[in-house]
């Protein structure tokens, strides 16, 4: 079969051609192998690199993160001005591990205590932006197993590259083409039963971004400064809506860095975390005006667990609470001379 | 600057010294230990050391024509060449995970410890005197060598130095486990295969009847069991793999039996493999199987003396760095070296320990850098001519 052949598939709403962003905002790791480069252009540019590794209970993972960033893109190639674990609380030996090979270690709860303190990935990520100084921050997460500097060279190269990118978001093994011809591409369950179908109804440009919920992405402390952030699952969705809506379509870019092998979740585990993303996602519905509800969603997301012979139901509270834009945090605007 | 680093207080800071260093060569040891290489299939890994070669501006830096990564650091005399190899290989599958755990005090990986940290730490030597301020009089040459273990029979670092057009004045193998290891003779080895095939049923011999493989393999190790070896010279025959079968109710029609002799005589080996070949075909005959006895890997037994004045100068710079020396015979490259009459040693460059079953291979981190402060102390001394045979 020609794929060329292929007529589009209808919609139903106004078409949609990403085919222009997809050619010059997606990149694969390789196109920015030269860190040499990487490292002057940044300095002439003035810029400084923060990378932000959130954790909790990563002792298995961080060691080898750190040891390979550290040495490849700080050391060798000063391309990172800084390496940050931010961590929410671990009770493992992630934090020792973290400091023993020269990461800088915050723990979430010890820092802005005057905006109180929650508990989620999102809420490290938001501290990190008043903790780290970086003109860009990288946030990669600590449970990788396959670490490799392209897991930041990736993300911070398109950056450095085009002044007009403002966020990278990593995706994974090549999305286009392979040798026996045309393949879909595909993220994770939740990214192609939810997220996928949802940016199809409601920000179809958006589906343009290979992988979404991908945990690695840079961005620059800009734009980020200005955006909420989600305290738990839906921060990634948040942050694309977020700059999408502020910036459009071409102010983002995506990377592929090939393979990256992490922890599998269990499908009860991504429920929920199904869940927590949809509340985020219905919120900026909400406040765009693409719907409306008459009551508050409910944080409450039931599962069941069937144990001798009966079913037992269990409710987890997900409220996906929101920072506000930390741009909004007196000590931030304060600490940054904004 | 050279001869100043094996001054009294000098060496034995040279750990500390290095400590800049450190994360550099965990990230290679990480990476290293990444890439899954079975013998024979390098590439990767010989890929990693050539980069790392090239950018440490080692110009010529290059795979030879049996894919060993060779990168050369010319001397400023050239009187000399010291050779430093690491096996690239491992005899871990490729398809197992090949996943890395770094904690505080150890990395965990497959195979780290034989042999990526050896590599680990030769892709790192440009750097380290660099670091120093070193430059050797000697040409030095890194080796990552491929096809090293198993049926590779140190195929890779056989025709680098059977290729090589300068001499080679001394050679250290550098292993990854254990530090204070000292070998500077090797043990003459010989592996095995013991294959045993049922004849497939239309050929006429099968009429007779012909076992179970399983059944006859074990007959045959019977019989290699019965093999007297003498304590002196000491000798030894290890059986270490065996093969066969796939389900409880299937007789196998193939087994097979992978074993060493390892002996300080060359003619107690051979001795051997005669006795173990004629055992192999008396029991194909009689049991009506095709069974066959394949030397796949062989080391001469041989080495330089203890008062040989490379080893004693490697005794002197780990007795300055507080390592206690564990000597003993060696079949790694070492014995390549060795039939080749080089002076050479292997030495071990962190404790750890060989994986088990239950336990994953491990490498400690705070003995590393003391490691690699022996090799360098090593190079000086070779490279000053204290090590040269008068």
């Amino acid at each position: 079969m020609n794929p060329e052949a292929e007529p589009s598939v209808s919609t139903g709403s106004p078409a949609v051609d990403t085919s222009q962003w997809l050619a010059s905002r997606t990149f694969h790791h390789s196109n920015f192998w030269d860190i040499k480069w990487l490292v002057e252009e940044k300095q002439r540019q003035g810029l400084t690199v923060s990378l932000c590794l959130p954790t909790l209970n990563e002792e298995a993972t961080i060691g080898q993160e750190i040891v390979i960033l550290k040495a490849e893109l700080a050391d060798r190639y000063p391309l990172l001005d800084e390496i940050a674990v931010v961590d929410s609380g671990s009770t493992d030996r992630t934090c020792e591990i973290a400091a023993s090979f020269g990461a800088d270690v915050y723990i979430a709860s010890d820092h802005l205590v005057e905006c109180g303190n929650y508990r989620g990935k999102g809420e490290n990520l938001w501290k990190a932006l008043y903790l780290l100084r970086g003109d860009i921050i990288v946030y990669v997460d600590s449970d990788i197993k396959n670490i490799h500097p392209r897991f930041v060279y990736g993300l911070v190269g398109p950056l450095i590259q085009n002044p007009d990118i403002q966020y990278v978001k990593a995706f994974y093994d090549r999305p286009m083409a392979y040798s026996g011809g045309l393949r879909p591409t595909g993220g994770g369950r939740v990214t192609e039963i939810l997220i996928r179908p949802l940016f199809s109804l409601f920000y179809p440009e958006l589906t343009a971004i290979l992988q979404p919920l991908s945990g690695e992405y840079a961005g620059r402390r800009a734009i980020l400064e200005q955006i909420p952030f989600p305290v738990g699952y839906g921060v990634e969705t948040a942050m694309l809506i977020d700059i999408y809506q502020r910036l459009g379509l071409h102010a983002l870019a995506q990377t592929d860095l090939n393979r990256r092998i992490h922890r599998n979740q269990e499908t009860i585990a991504l429920g929920r975390m199904a869940f927590g993303v949809l509340r985020t996602f219905v919120s900026r519905l909400r406040q765009d005006q693409k719907i409306v509800l008459q009551d508050a969603l409910p944080s409450i997301m039931r599962q069941f667990e069937v144990a001798d012979g009966r079913y037992r139901q269990i409710e987890h509270v997900i409220e996906e609470i929101e920072r506000q834009p930390i741009l909004e945090v007196p000590a931030y605007r304060e600490k940054f001379h904004k | 600057m050279n001869a100043s680093l094996l001054e009294e207080g000098v060496l034995e800071s040279l750990p500390e010294t290095l400590l800049p260093l450190r994360e550099r060569l965990l990230a290679n040891l990480v990476m290293l230990s990444q890439i899954p290489a079975p013998s024979g299939e390098e590439a990767e890994r010989v890929r990693f050391l050539l980069d790392r070669f090239t950018e440490a501006h080692m110009s010529d830096a290059a795979a030879d024509e049996a894919g060993n990564a060779v990168g050369r650091l010319p001397g400023t005399t050239g009187e000399r060449t010291i050779l430093l190899v690491s096996h690239l290989d491992t005899i871990v599958s490729a398809l197992e995970p090949h996943e890395v755990r770094v904690e505080a005090d150890r990395v965990i990986a497959p195979a780290v410890g034989d042999n990526a940290l050896g590599a680990a730490i030769v892709s790192l030597v440009p750097a380290v005197l660099d670091h120093l301020g070193i430059r050797l009089q000697s040409d030095l040459f890194l080796v990552g060598s491929t096809r090293s273990l198993e049926r590779g029979n140190h195929a890779g670092i056989r025709f680098f130095l059977d290729h090589l057009p300068q001499p080679v004045h001394a050679g250290i193998c550098v292993e990854g486990i254990q530090l204070g290891r000292l070998n500077f003779f090797s043990i003459g080895t010989a592996r095995a295969d013991i294959t045993c095939s049922v004849r497939d049923t239309s050929e006429a011999s099968r009429s007779y009847g012909s076992e179970n493989a399983l059944v006859v393999l074990n007959h045959i190790i019977n019989r290699i069991l019965a093999i007297s070896t003498p304590s002196r010279p000491y000798t030894l025959i290890r059986m270490g793999k065996l093969r066969a079968g796939v389900a409880y109710d299937v007789e196998p029609d193939q087994a097979e039996l992978g074993l060493e002799i390892i002996s300080h005589s060359d003619e107690m080996i051979e001795r051997i493999c005669g006795q173990i070949d004629d055992i192999v075909a008396e029991m194909s005959a009689r049991h009506t199987v095709d069974a066959a006895f394949d030397v796949f890997f062989s080391t001469k037994a041989g080495g330089i003396p203890f008062s040989h004045p490379l080893v004693k100068c490697v005794l002197d710079v780990m007795a300055r760095l507080g390592i206690e020396p564990d000597q003993g015979h060696s079949p790694s490259e070492l014995s390549e070296l060795i039939a080749r009459d080089i002076p050479a040693v292997t030495l071990g460059m962190t404790r750890g320990k060989r994986g088990s079953k239950h336990e994953p291979d491990y490498v400690l981190i705070g003995p590393l850098l003391t490691g690699v402060a022996q090799l360098v102390g090593t190079i000086l001394a070779i490279d000053s001519g204290v090590c040269d045979e008068s």
